[in-house]
This record gives structure tokens, C-alpha cells and sequence, in this order.
């Protein structure tokens, strides 16, 4: 199978499922294009298939290299599990061990924004490389504190690489990089972020990681989606738990319920992980001494806030005012909670 | 032969006297000609005008009679002129006293001589007062005319209202029960927790401040923007006969109320309607209606935009310049604005007990249609919860009462200083005095929450208003913080 056909195929930018069915009833990456061009295959248009020279100029226009599957450089953990991508469009540098996937649902809360921002920390500071999705909410905000916390990140798209999605993520993206991380997909560059690329790539989040941890997740959600592939591919999978009948936590219980590793602590995660990956490069900081505020309350509302120190109105008001200024406590809609170091 | 009598017009919602004046002269053909910016309406007076006065018994100029509308360059509309018209023909043809032109009359004339009330008795009641005049006006406008204090004296027929001019008949003076007003506020007390919510509506009411208030659908948001309305002090004697103008050049039965009005456009009403407009003669809209009140815009982020954009300049101006085919004219709109929003589309962001549903990013498109001039100019932005259980059945806040007693003693405070503080600029925010720690504690807060200047500028507002609702001359440190406890987190 030569490379420029893998390469070619890949550009033509399938769902991976239907890329790896008409691989294998083809039998190369060649045959596939033939077909493909012979106007064989239904819902592709045989105009799509690019030249090699075309290809390989968008990849060096993204500023990325290609590793194929077979390389010294791809991933061997990766290449295990039963459906690797064929092609990676890679920018920056892969990480030479596995990391550690932290997943979570994009319409996140306060609280999980504060957990996301613990574990990232620590897992930065154990010296592994935190793999997500870069998607708003608890990914973002996990690679952001491990970035900043000196640690590396990768990131798996579900669109081309040369495209930041979300868009707010720009300098995310670029701190990643510059943090000696990877923004990695399957997608050829130019590829735009369609609701259907997005599932299959968790499948490679879970692949480049020696275990998942769902911080925060609702009862659908592509954090479960990666907690099952992880689950798959043998991977180990931990979920924060929370409040039974919170919202944003449901979907973790189930988890726990279902046989997932519970973690309270970042430090829990670390001294279980340092079986499988070795020692953490650095002690971890148990979440209780650094931020004890982390586990206290998801916040109450103003009035149950004034009620409980016995003030209304006026008094309330002037004292909300003061803490919220001396960053003790943070507004959100009509609750009052602790204002946590690092919750965006 | 001459002869004048006296009337009304609206220009805006101001009442205008109208002098009609006949002029009779000999001619071979019969003529019969109104002059001085007449509509359709007007001009078809002649009709009416003459076959009332064949009815009534009297006889009719055999020439040219020429009816002017003075002044001559402000538009005339409706049938209201009927009345006076008839009265001006029969006093010139010596059928009438002279004494006509002492009155203020304003009326519609059926064929046979009977008087129809018209629009306008108002503002004819307001120029006769004006003028030490006696007002003639239709039985059924009675009510209308004497919401202004002027001497009204209803009158059934033609006949009836020369007999009065000439002394004797008394006419009708007995008044029908004036249309009930509004909609009572709600009071205070009836308003269950919101702390927050509770202490921003008093704030509001006594600064004059436009609020903005967030909240999940039955979080009681239009209760506590009716409970605004509730605080606010009564209307001067002056200022409910301005709502009373407002409504009835809107063409509405006006009412003499002490109570703000409380107008709530929906958001599907069109420009016109709420800012006032209308084919020809331009008519006020929501806005003037709720002038000296309360306009209250539920579902602010439905308003479309330029709406939006539209209504800033007239509510900071308080007063809406409308111009139109048949004149360009002024409404007044000194007008608080009350509005609220659901917090995202499904409303339920920010709450304590339901999930919200929307999509990240739609929140955030939402809450972009709640930026824009109009919404800069609210100087609170509050959230609303809803009530949980307990807090229903517990005991209600202040009532009313109580509270507008503060809000009368700090807006005393203002008007003594020159204006509400709701129109405080930057230069005049300067000049007022601040304790040292006051501005310790701002120039915190200006780097904790990275305010902008207009942000500051609100907080000061606010913080002056809580100020004179404690009765200090000088806003402390305690005042700023309770401004910036209101700040909150919309």
C-alpha cells in the first residue's frame, strides 16, 4: 500500500468507520481511490480524490507532519487498539508514553471547572501528558491548567488540524504547542468540525491515554462516548462523583455505578496511575490542602446565603458586595459560591 | 356679520386653543367654506352644521359663509368642530348671543341637531380652564372634560347649548362616574424572598434607575416590575393630568390617577405603536403613555434591535420627536425603564434547581442581544430566582407603604440637588462628595471586576441613591459595597 494512496485517501476525508469497511473490501488504499474514481462508491464524487503533490502541500500549509500507521512514530498504544486511525495529521510533537485522557461535558458548572482545573494541575505536575478534545467547557479548561502548569497536552480534533474549534480556543491551541504538546486528528487539514467527526475521535483520546477520568458529565454526553471506548480498549476509567440526582453529575455515577474507578482527589488518580505509567515525576498536592474550598459547596442561593448568617437586603448586599471583591465568593445567576482559584 | 368662538386642538399631546371664526357676506350663490387646514372630517362640518341648524328651527345664511380655523397653519381633524361651527353661523346671524365667544365648545352634530361627544373634551376642558372659560361639551364627554377642573356643562342638542350661552338653561352639570384606572401594583409585601431582587426595586424607584431584571420563567419578574410602579411616589396633580393628555390624544378614555402608569408594549408591537407614529397626524405610542411611569419591556432579548437602538435616545431625552406627513411633533416620555429576560433561551441558566438546556454557544449569542445602547443605560441588572417552596409559605418582605415612604425622602434629596440620580453624568458623579474609604474600596473593585468607566459610572449611580435612602450626604464605603453587592451576576 504506497503511502501517497494512504495519504490521498485520507483527504478524501471519510467517516473512519466507512474508510476502514472499503479498506478493507478493497484491500489497498489504492483500490479504494480506483473505485472511488471509477464513481463506485455511493455519496463520493470521484472529482474529490486530490492529487499527491496537493496533499502533501496542505499538510506543510497546516505547518503539520503525517505519521502512518506502521511508523516508528505512531504511537504502539495507539496502533493496538482495533480501529486506529490510518493516517495522523500531527502538529507539534506526539508524546513518547501514554497520558491520561480528562473528558467532561461542554456545558459545564463552576464546580467542574474548579475539579477539571485540579486534575489538569496534577497531572502536569505528575509529568504526563493530559490528552482531550480542546471542547469548551471541562476539556478546555483541564488542558489549560496543565499547560499553564508547565505540563504537556495533547489535543485530538474532530476537524483538520489548521482549524481552531471552538474559536475562543486560539490561544489555547498555541500554548499547547509551545508547551511541547500535539494537536492531532484524523481529518485531513481543511477539514470543518461536522457534528458526526467528533464521536469517532474519542476513540483516539482514550487510545493515547492509559486511562479516562470523567470529571463532570450529564447523562448523555461524548464523555461517556470516550468512557465506553475506553472501557473497550481496556483502558482503566475513573469518574468524579457528585450530588445523586445533580445534573451534571449523573452521567459520572452511572459510570461509578457501572464498575468506573471513583476518584476524590487528584491525588487518588495519580497514586493509582503511577502503577501503570511510574512514579509521578512530583509528589502530588492532594486537592484538600491546596484547595479545600474545592469540595465545599456548589453554591446556595442569595438567600439562603443571607438567611444563614441571619442578614437581608441592605446588609446582605454590602457583605456580598465586600466578598465578592475581596474574591471570596463569585456570582453566578442567583447563587453564591466560593470563588475558585482558576475557574474561568 | 362676524362671529368667533372658541375650541380645541391636540399638538402632540399639548391642548391648543382653536378660534372659529364666521364670516357672513352677501352673494348671489350659496356658499359654504372652512378654511384653515381642515381634514375630510372637518370639512364635511358643513353638512352636519347645516342641516342642525335647519332642525333646530333657525334659519341659514342665503350667501357666503366662510368659517376660518385660527391659528390657520396647525392641522384640524375630526368632527369635533362641529358644535362650535354651528354656534359661530348662529351667533353671526344674530340667532345666538354674542356672548359665544365667552365658551369653549367642542362636539359632534347628528343631522337633527343633537350634540355627540367628540375627541378632545379634554384638552378642551384644559384651554377653558386655561382661559377662566365655561366648557360645552357633549353629555357623554362630561366625565372627560372635567378631569382637567375646568367648569364643563354637558349639552343634548343645538338648541340646549345656545339656551345655555344665552343663560337659560343651566345644561347638564352632573358627572357620570370618570372611567376606572389601571390595574393595581402589586405590593411589596406580597413578594416572598428575593432578598436581592426586593432591595434592587427599592433602590430602582428611588434613583430613578432603569433595572434589568434576569430570571428563569416564574421567577416573578413582571410582579416585582409592577411592585417597582408600587414604590414610586405619587403624581403630582400636574403630572397625572399629563398622563391624562397622554392618553387621550393616544385616543384613549383618559382617567386622572395618582398612581405612574405602568404600560407592558409586548414585543411584537411595531415601532409605531410603541414609540408613537401613525399615518397623518402623528399619535403617542407606549412610550408616552407611560410617561411620568413605568415602561416595561418583558422579554427584553425578543425586542428586535433596532427597536432597541430607537428607544435610547428619547428615554434619556424624555421626550420622542416624531415626524409624520401632516406635522412633525414632540411626545414626552420621562419614562424609568423596567426590563426582563430569561438568562438564556431556556431560561433556566444560572438556577438552582432545573439544568439549563441550551447549547454554550447559545447562551452566549443570547446574552450578545442584551448588550446595545438601551441596555448600557441600566444602571441595575439584577437576578431572579424562583421561589423555593419554603420561602412561599414563609412570611412576605416591607410592604409598600413603608417603602415609598424612603423612596419620597431620598428623591426629595435629589430634586433638592437638581436631578435624579439617574441622569448623573461623570462630570456631576466627580463633584458629589465620597468618603476616602469609599473610593479606597472602588478603586479595588475597579481592578478586581476590570469595570469600565460607564460600569463605574452605574456603581456610583447606585451607590448615590443608597446613600440618600440612608439619608447621608455623603456616600461611604458601606453604600459602595452594597452598589457593588447589586452589581450581581446577570
Amino acid at each position: 500500500m504506497s503511502r501517497d494512496d494512504r495519504l490521498r485517501l485520507a483527504f478524501v476525508g471519510l467517516h473512519p468507520a466507512r474508510h476502514r469497511d472499503l479498506v478493507a473490501r478493497h484491500r489497498t488504499a489504492g483500490a479504494v481511490l480506483e473505485a472511488i474514481r471509477a464513481g463506485g462508491v455511493d455519496g463520493v464524487p470521484p472529482a474529490i480524490v486530490r492529487a499527491p503533490s496537493e496533499c502533501l502541500a496542505a499538510v506543510e500549509e497546516a505547518g503539520a507532519e503525517t505519521v502512518f500507521l506502521g511508523d516508528g512514530g505512531y504511537p504502539a498504544w495507539l496502533a493496538g487498539i482495533g480501529d486506529p486511525p490510518d493516517v495522523l495529521f500531527v502538529r507539534g510533537r506526539l508524546p513518547d508514553r501514554m497520558g491520561v485522557g480528562v473528558v467532561g461535558t461542554r456545558r459545564c458548572t463552576g464546580y467542574g471547572r474548579a475539579l477539571a482545573t485540579g486534575y489538569g494541575r496534577a497531572i502536569a505536575a505528575a509529568g504526563w501528558a493530559l490528552v482531550s478534545g480542546l471542547a469548551r467547557g471541562i476539556d478546555a479548561t483541564a488542558q489549560r491548567a496543565a499547560v499553564e502548569a508547565g505540563g504537556s497536552s495533547v489535543a485530538v480534533l474532530g476537524c483538520g488540524v489548521d482549524i481552531v474549534y471552538p474559536r475562543e480556543n486560539a490561544d489555547l491551541t498555541t500554548a499547547i504547542l509551545d508547551g511541547g504538546g500535539a494537536v492531532i486528528s484524523e481529518y485531513p487539514p481543511g477539514a470543518h468540525p461536522l457534528g458526526w467527526r467528533f464521536p469517532p475521535r474519542n476513540r483516539i483520546i482514550s487510545g493515547l491515554s492509559a486511562a479516562v477520568v470523567v470529571v463532570e458529565s450529564a447523562v448523555r454526553g461524548g464523555a461517556l462516548v470516550t468512557a465506553a471506548r475506553a472501557a473497550e480498549q481496556g483502558r482503566a476509567v475513573f469518574a468524579v462523583p457528585g450530588d445523586v440526582g445533580r445534573p451534571a453529575s449523573v452521567g459520572c455515577n452511572l459510570l461509578i455505578r457501572d464498575g468506573a474507578g471513583p476518584v476524590l482527589d487528584p491525588a487518588d488518580l495519580v497514586e493509582a496511575l503511577s502503577l501503570v505509567l511510574g512514579p509521578p515525576a512530583a509528589a502530588p498536592v492532594t486537592a484538600t490542602a491546596e484547595q479545600p474550598e474545592m469540595f465545599a459547596q456548589t453554591g446556595v442561593p442569595v438567600d439562603e446565603f443571607g438567611a444563614a448568617l441571619g442578614l437581608h437586603g441592605s446588609e446582605l448586599l454590602a457583605l456580598l458586595g465586600r466578598l465578592e471583591l475581596e474574591g471570596k465568593v463569585r456570582r453566578e445567576g442567583d447563587l453564591v459560591m466560593p470563588a475558585f482559584e482558576g475557574g474561568r | 356679520m362676524f362671529a368667533s368662538v372658541t375650541s380645541a386642538t391636540v399638538v402632540g399631546v399639548e391642548p391648543r386653543p382653536v378660534r372659529v371664526e364666521v364670516s357672513l357676506a352677501n352673494a348671489q350663490r350659496e356658499t359654504f367654506t372652512i378654511v384653515g387646514l381642515p381634514d375630510t372630517a372637518v370639512r364635511e362640518a358643513r353638512e352636519r352644521v347645516r342641516a342642525a341648524i335647519t332642525a333646530t328651527g333657525l334659519r341659514f345664511h342665503r350667501g357666503k359663509v366662510t368659517v376660518n380655523l385660527a391659528p390657520a397653519d396647525v392641522p384640524k381633524a375630526g368632527s369635533a368642530y362641529d358644535l362650535p361651527i354651528a354656534l359661530g353661523v348662529a351667533a353671526a346671524l344674530g340667532e345666538a348671543p354674542r356672548s359665544c365667544r365667552e365658551v369653549v365648545a367642542l362636539g359632534e352634530l347628528a343631522l337633527d341637531g343633537t350634540v355627540r361627544s367628540a375627541r378632545g373634551a379634554l384638552a378642551a376642558g384644559i384651554v377653558a380652564r386655561q382661559r377662566g372659560q365655561r366648557c360645552l361639551l357633549g353629555v357623554s364627554a362630561l366625565a372627560e372634560g372635567a378631569l382637567s377642573g375646568a367648569e364643563v356643562i354637558g349639552v343634548d342638542s343645538l338648541a340646549q347649548a345656545i339656551a345655555v350661552v344665552a343663560g337659560t338653561d343651566p345644561g347638564t352639570t352632573d358627572l357620570a362616574p370618570a372611567p376606572s384606572p389601571q390595574d393595581p401594583a402589586v405590593d411589596l409585601a406580597s413578594v416572598r424572598g428575593q432578598e436581592v431582587a426586593r432591595r434592587a426595586v427599592e433602590v430602582a424607584a428611588a434613583g430613578g434607575h432603569h433595572l434589568l431584571l434576569s430570571g428563569a420563567p416564574g421567577s416573578g419578574k413582571t410582579m416585582l416590575a409592577r411592585a417597582l410602579a408600587g414604590v414610586l411616589p405619587n403624581l403630582t396633580e400636574p403630572e397625572a393630568l399629563d398622563v391624562a393628555q397622554a392618553h387621550a390624544a393616544a385616543g384613549r378614555p383618559p382617567f386622572l390617577d395618582a398612581r405612574p402608569p405602568f404600560r407592558s408594549p409586548h414585543h411584537t408591537a411595531t415601532p409605531a405603536a410603541i414609540i408613537g407614529g401613525g399615518s397623518g397626524m402623528p399619535v403617542p405610542g407606549e412610550l408616552t403613555l407611560a410617561d411620568r411611569g413605568v415602561l416595561f419591556l418583558d422579554e427584553l432579548a425578543e425586542f428586535p434591535p433596532y427597536l432597541l437602538d430607537t428607544l435610547r435616545q428619547p428615554i434619556e431625552e424624555g421626550a420622542v420627536h416624531v415626524a409624520r406627513k401632516g406635522a412633525s411633533v414632540s411626545f414626552p416620555c420621562r419614562v424609568q425603564v423596567v426590563a426582563a429576560t430569561n438568562p438564556c433561551p431556556c431560561g433556566f441558566h444560572g438556577d438552582s434547581r432545573s439544568p439549563c438546556r441550551c447549547a454554550p454557544a447559545a447562551v452566549g449569542r443570547y446574552r450578545a442581544r442584551l448588550s446595545g445602547p438601551l441596555v448600557d443605560r441600566f444602571d441595575l441588572r439584577v437576578p431572579v430566582h424562583r421561589v423555593a417552596p419554603a420561602e412561599l409559605l414563609g412570611p412576605g418582605g416591607e410592604a409598600t407603604a413603608s417603602v415609598r415612604e424612603r423612596v419620597e425622602a431620598a428623591r426629595r434629596r435629589q430634586i433638592d440637588r437638581g436631578v435624579l440620580n439617574r441622569a448623573l453624568d461623570r462630570d456631576a458623579l466627580d463633584a458629589l462628595p465620597w468618603d476616602p474609604d469609599a473610593h479606597r474600596l472602588a478603586t479595588r473593585a475597579i481592578e478586581r471586576f476590570d469595570l469600565t468607566a460607564r460600569g463605574w459610572d452605574r456603581v456610583r449611580r447606585v451607590a448615590r441613591t443608597i446613600a440618600d435612602l440612608a439619608g447621608d450626604d455623603s456616600a461611604n464605603a458601606d453604600h459602595m459595597a452594597e452598589a457593588l453587592g447589586l452589581r450581581g451576576a446577570v
